[in-house]
């Protein structure tokens, strides 16, 4: 068994093609009838998609929006009807849900990539682009949307709008503060809901959730991708895509939608009863038609978003007046990185 | 009669022995030492296996690139890669901070509380197993209570000190890279403080009463006891706890890697939780590598020190 990993992984597609543990699936996918694999768009194959090569089948994702606390955004005199579609408007909301031990959000600073899922969603709300399209440059102070969206989404500790010690809040820490009140909105997937009413069962039916705030005309946010792949090392390949057809029927991605908040990225699903009867599930589905697929496609992705780019927002929370020049440095380092494959 | 035997015993002549003190230099003697590596031969193959062989291939992982399954030679690469990176030289300093700090705090108050347990009349065993309670605790079940114990908006640290008007707002405790250094030496402080306090009391108890007594005579005050008696008698011992500390620290992992994971800002980022966050977050098995073998010579290095100060004609003088 040494060297041998299990046939079916799930694991960051590019990273692991390049490192070598991925099985190439054109051979099996080209296969399949138009019928199969018209279930999937070409943009979101596209995030399985490394050198010219397909590396796994995307089975279900995590799409980025605003949730909101109904009870604390009716106390601070708000409409829930009515959430913030611009980033004016949701500064407006922040001051209002914001007060003695309540902030508006978290900032998310903790080592985890989840920082860097919450820092691209806001860039992109703001037509930023952190990197050049072949991933050949990094452009976070590059760009000035880019740049803008970090000093504005990193400054709402400083206002008093996000809870302090944004430095060590990560997913649980974030939920942790809505569940109990101390944040009235949070920038997470589908699956946080589950998590905050697990933690907190009065607020049943007393979330809402909404478009993240734009400040472009163009919707953008961040949808995770997650893919069944096959190991290099698999001794039963077509066993495998077997059961990876299997694991990615219809039914199985409304199944997961529906009880465990996994994002389906099969796109013949929003229709589905279960989906549509859902209104919550439905707006996260929604939100998913404009999201950008991540992780980002590059070999060294997993470095870059949970180590360079976490220090790089750890330094600026830090050293606030330092936020330009710290992502110059970091712009620098990962033009280096990007660069050795 | 017995000491006869044993007499006869002792200068019997053996199989292959030609009799005396000469036939020790033969080849029965020769046979000897092979039995007796045949014999110590299952527990150094064991030991090759679990200790030699990783060794090795940690040093082979250390000379080539990494990328997954596609590796290249790079000869001294890593190397000359990693010392040449602030990173590594940053973590090696927080990694001396970390260490000397905690070592100095693990003995002075290991001493303290071991002279205080040492007076203890009453309950002697039910308070010397409750000051050792945080030794017992795997260190990664500590770590997570202690987070949970200094978070920032619902932990107890903060709630007492809050309400006793010793600070005025909430400290981010894990937060902020001074705070995140003083709490992981907190933590590991109240971590390893037991162990040294229970080497120390065994080493007081080892010191002849008559030794105070006579000090007591001479109208030693209870400092100059302590100064003239205690700490000579220990000396040995100190040396001995802090060395061994010092290379048991230095090698620490599981307390920050749960509390802070090196963070933030790579504030306590010492050289094992560099080596994992190189490994494992950024898959650059062979700088991780060349990051473990400079830690294993610096530890080699302080375990000579050790070996030296713990020779036995230098354990007999002190």
């Amino acid at each position: 068994m040494a060297q041998q990993a299990p046939c079916i992984v799930s694991v960051d597609v590019t990273t692991a093609a390049y490192n070598g543990y991925l099985m190439p699936l054109d051979a099996y996918w080209n296969a399949e009838p138009e019928s199969f694999r018209a279930a999937w768009s070409e943009s979101i194959l596209s995030a399985a998609r490394w050198d010219g090569e397909l590396w796994g089948v995307p089975s279900w994702g995590g799409v980025y929006a605003e949730v909101y606390n109904r009870d604390l955004v009716e106390a601070a005199g708000l409409d829930p009807e009515n959430p913030p579609a611009t980033w004016a408007e949701y500064m407006t909301w922040a001051e209002a849900l914001s007060g003695d031990d309540q902030w508006a959000t978290a900032i998310l600073g903790g080592r985890t990539d989840t920082t860097t899922r919450v820092l691209l969603s806001w860039i992109y709300s703001n037509g930023g682009e952190p990197f050049n399209a072949d991933m050949t440059e990094s452009r976070f102070a590059a760009d000035p949307r880019s740049l803008e969206a970090i000093k504005t989404y990193l400054g709402l500790e400083a206002k008093g709008l996000a809870a302090p010690g944004a430095t060590t809040i990560n997913y649980l820490e974030q939920t942790n503060l809505f569940a109990q009140n101390r944040i009235a909105t949070m920038r997470n997937a589908y699956w946080s809901v589950a998590k905050v009413l697990g933690d907190n069962p009065a607020l049943e039916g007393k979330l809402f959730v909404a478009d993240p705030p734009m400040n472009v005309e163009e919707k953008a946010t961040v949808a995770t991708m997650t893919a069944d792949s096959i190991s290099s090392s698999c001794a039963h390949p077509d066993e495998a895509w077997a059961f990876i057809k299997f694991n990615n029927e219809r039914k199985w991605a409304v199944q997961r939608a529906t009880v465990a908040n996994w994002m389906p990225l099969r796109n013949d699903v929003s229709d589905d009863p279960e989906i549509a009867s859902n209104p919550m599930l439905r707006k996260f589905v929604e939100i998913g038609g404009y999201a950008k697929t991540y992780p980002l496609p590059h070999p060294h992705w997993a470095d870059i978003s949970t180590n360079d780019i976490v220090d790089a927002v750890q330094e600026a929370l830090l050293e606030p007046e330092r936020v330009e020049e710290i992502f110059q440095a970091l712009d620098a380092k990962l033009n280096e990185k990007l660069n050795d494959v | 009669m017995a000491a006869g035997i044993r007499q006869k015993d002792s200068v019997a002549p053996r199989p292959g022995r030609a009799g005396g003190a000469v036939a020790w230099r033969g080849a029965g003697l020769r046979r000897e030492r092979f039995h007796g590596y045949l014999f110590i031969a299952p527990a150094f193959l064991l030991l090759a296996a679990i200790i030699l062989y990783p060794l090795i291939h940690a040093f082979q992982t250390s000379l080539h690139r990494t990328r997954g399954l596609r590796i290249d030679f790079i000869g001294l690469g890593n190397y000359e890669k990693i010392l040449a990176e602030p990173a590594f030289w940053d973590s090696l300093a927080i990694s001396f901070a970390f260490t000397g700090i905690a070592v100095a705090l693990h003995v002075a108050l290991g001493l303290a509380l071991a002279l205080l347990l040492n007076e203890v009349r009453f309950l002697k065993t039910a308070i010397r197993i409750a000051f050792l309670t945080p030794w017992m605790v795997a260190p990664a079940i500590g770590a997570i209570i202690w987070m949970w114990l200094l978070e920032p908006q619902f932990g107890v640290v903060n709630y007492v000190l809050r309400s006793a008007g010793l600070i005025s707002e909430y400290k981010i405790w894990l937060g902020e890279p001074a705070l995140a250094f003083g709490s992981i030496v907190a933590v590991d402080v109240w971590r390893g403080v037991p162990f040294i306090m229970l080497l120390m009391l065994a080493g007081l108890q080892g010191i002849p009463r008559e030794q105070y007594e006579a000090a007591e005579i001479d109208g030693a005050t209870r400092p100059q006891r302590f100064r003239y008696v205690t700490l000579p008698n220990l000396r040995y011992l100190l040396i001995v706890a802090s060395t061994l500390d010092f290379i048991n620290t230095i090698r620490h992992f599981d307390i920050i890697k749960v509390m802070t994971q090196g963070g933030p800002a790579r504030a306590t980022e010492v050289l094992p939780v560099l080596l994992y966050n190189r490994a494992f977050l950024a898959n650059r098995f062979g700088e991780a590598a060349a990051i473990g073998v400079a830690l294993l010579v610096i530890v080699l290095a302080l375990t000579i020190v050790y070996i030296l100060l713990t020779r036995p004609g230098r354990a007999s003088e002190s």
